[in-house]
């Protein structure tokens, strides 16, 4: 179960985040290898069975283009349900990308750079499924460019003093700037495989993509300004983007809803759900693609710390809204907390303490830290423990709100359940692709970091060493 | 205008490059660029390059987009069309605040994106420097290094390349 090159090692000496010093021609061949090589049949047959769920997604999408909303379990008083839940939930997985790429960036952490990459290719496909619901649950989605402010006939614009246009604007400003930094991040790895694919329509397809990319020193000068800028622009609008996305809650009446810990609390479970995504990915891509070089078990041991650490922040938040339930003295308030504990729905509110309050305590153990298949496990329960925790604030929320007469129970429809367990194919599909067509591992970032290993190596063995250099 | 050729050049280590790079443009040669796989450290220096302007953009930008954020909501709900929704005054300052925000991001990363464009001079699929086959390795693991010269000059920017240790030297003639 252990990775053996960690097994190996002298248990005193912190695991790598590179194993050996491979050189630039090694880590070339082996870091393009998966989108260079063949295509694998494993691959096939992975995408062939997630495009039935792409399948089951469309007819989902279109029944609720020609239905209606009516072909949803929503009604009143749960005008939000499945559609709110999952757009929230894939924003939330959303957010690890960012915060690897940019804000650990920002902290000089090492062991961000074999999976930046990965993760930001993960935001941007997360966002992309988040998006669709709030539009699709327009009712008229055909419509959704009301949503932006333009001098249309109708001559009216949006209201910006609520809390759904700011979403619109924190949403598309957040997929924006993550797709900006992420291809930035690729444009010199688009020139390295312009430069060594095997065939000539490869090169062309590359090299039109890279943009003419030629390693320029004047132009190294103003990318690594402009990256770290990206990077100090993104750390603030990671956190915005979610904080904004609980004002569509916190900002509303609703008992269960009407909250001031929203904010850091929503960022918190943001960041806990990406990480577990990300986990989730990322074990089995790295045994499939061979990267254990270059993503070693203290990427996966660190992930699983940042893990514990959030998951003890959204612990911190349902106690805190217990607790100002009971010392607000807010009759429904409490009521609402009460609800879900003793209420119709109290089994996902079960799942939801499970899943995101016991199973990240597991990670104070590092053997269980360093065991892939209880790191792979404990990931997908995070992530069916936080999208519990977004059905329970808004579906049960509102199942529930003041006057005992306008309760009513939602119950999803075969269209619900589509729409999720397709948009989590569709994401998959994204992912294969991008695993089959771009580099998984940021290879000019590995390289510098290589150098940067060896740099401190030399200095760690004394003045001296300095002569030492990779093979 | 004259004829230009541009002179490539292969090291096999870093410092030699760099060495290169200051000795041509210690001879007034000012056209030089280096290439390599991964940003190198004094590369800056030895070419004399100047502080970059990626962070005034990024900063000019992302102001202009703060002022069009508050201001196009100011306008658009506080005096061209007022609506009075849940009793909020139609000057509503912390209600502007998120959209303010993410427009100032927003308009800086568009800054920062196309204005590295910009300054790369790219999408620029042709270079001279690509017609050296060899010089595909200046993405793997290559250090080059090219100097844009008058056609007079280029045999003895050439020797001179190789009497400073160029692992090997090419010449590539400018398109017309």
């Amino acid at each position: 179960m252990t990775d053996p090159a960690a097994a190996l090692a002298d248990p005193l000496e912190p695991v790598p985040v590179l194993v050996g010093r491979p050189g630039d021609q090694a880590l070339t061949a082996s870091l393009t290898a998966p989108v260079l090589g063949p295509t694998r049949k494993g691959w096939l047959l992975l995408i062939s069975v997630l495009m039935l769920g792409v399948g089951f997604w469309t007819l989902s999408l279109v029944t609720t283009l020609v239905v209606g909303i009516g072909a949803w379990g929503n009604n009143i008083p749960v005008a939000w349900a499945f559609d709110i839940t999952t757009f929230v939930w894939w924003i939330g997985i959303g957010h690890a990308g960012t915060l690897i790429s940019a804000i650990l960036l920002l902290f000089q952490q090492k062991w961000r750079t074999s999976i930046n990459r990965f993760s930001e290719a993960m935001t941007l496909f997360a966002v992309a499924m988040a998006g669709v619901y709030p539009i699709i649950h327009l009712g008229r989605p055909w419509f959704f460019w009301w949503l932006m402010p333009y001098p249309s006939t109708n001559q009216i614009w949006p209201n910006f003093k609520s809390a759904l246009p700011w979403d619109v604007f924190a949403i598309s400003t957040y997929a924006t700037v993550s797709f900006l930094f992420w291809f930035m991040g690729l444009i010199p790895d688009l020139a390295t495989l312009r430069d060594t694919a095997p065939t000539r329509a490869k090169r062309i397809v590359y090299g039109i993509f890279a943009f003419g990319w030629r390693g320029s020193a004047r132009h190294w000068q103003h990318y690594r300004i402009g990256y770290l800028l990206m990077a100090g622009l993104g750390t603030p609008l990671v956190v915005s983007v979610h904080t904004i996305v609980s004002f569509d809650f916190a900002i509303s009446q609703l008992p269960g809803w009407h909250t001031t810990i929203f904010p850091p609390y929503f960022v918190a479970g943001a960041i806990f759900s990406g990480f577990a995504m990300v986990l989730t990915l990322l074990i089995p891509a790295r045994r499939l693609l061979g990267l254990e070089q270059v993503v070693t078990m203290k990427h996966l041991d660190n992930m699983a710390k940042v893990v514990l650490a959030t998951g003890l922040m959204v612990t911190y938040g349902y106690a805190m809204e217990h607790f100002m339930a009971w010392y607000g003295g807010n009759r429904y308030e409490a009521f609402a907390f009460l609800n879900r504990w003793t209420g119709p729905y109290a089994p996902i509110w079960y799942v939801q303490l499970f899943c995101n309050v016991l199973v990240p305590q597991i990670f104070w153990f590092p053997a269980m830290r360093r065991n892939l298949v209880v790191l792979f496990v404990a990931s997908v329960l995070v992530n069916v423990g936080m999208w519990a925790e977004r059905f329970v604030i808004i579906a049960v929320s509102l199942s529930r709100d003041f006057i005992p007469s306008s309760w009513a129970m939602y119950t999803p429809t075969w269209v619900d359940w589509g729409l999720l367990f397709g948009s989590m194919c569709t994401f998959g599909v994204l992912f294969l692709l991008f695993l089959r067509f771009l580099p998984v591992i940021p290879i000019a970032e590995v390289k510098e970091l290589r150098r940067e290993l060896d740099h401190h190596d030399a200095g760690a063995a004394g003045h001296g060493a300095a002569a030492e250099v990779g093979p | 205008m004259s004829a230009r050729a541009y002179v490539v050049a292969e090291f096999a280590a870093e410092a030699p490059l760099l060495a290169a790079a200051r000795a041509l443009r210690g001879r007034g040669l000012a056209d030089l660029d280096l290439h390599s796989p991964v940003p190198l450290h004094g590369a800056d220096e030895a070419l004399g390059l100047k502080r970059s302007v990626v962070p005034r953009i990024a900063l000019v930008l992302g102001l202009a987009g703060v002022a069009t954020g508050y201001v196009m909501q100011w306008w658009m709900v506080g005096v061209d069309f007022p609506i009075n929704v849940g009793g909020r005054p139609p000057q509503s300052a912390p209600a502007f605040i998120p959209i303010t925000f993410e427009l100032g991001i927003l308009f800086a990363a568009l800054g920062i994106f196309l204005g590295l464009f910009g300054l790369w001079g790219l999408p620029r699929l042709h270079h001279p420097v690509f017609e050296v086959e060899a010089f595909r390795s200046a993405s793997v693991d290559g250090l080059w290094l090219s100097a844009a010269v008058e056609a007079a000059g280029v045999a003895a920017v050439a020797a001179e390349l190789r009497a400073l240790g160029a692992r090997q030297v090419e010449i590539v003639e400018d398109g017309p």
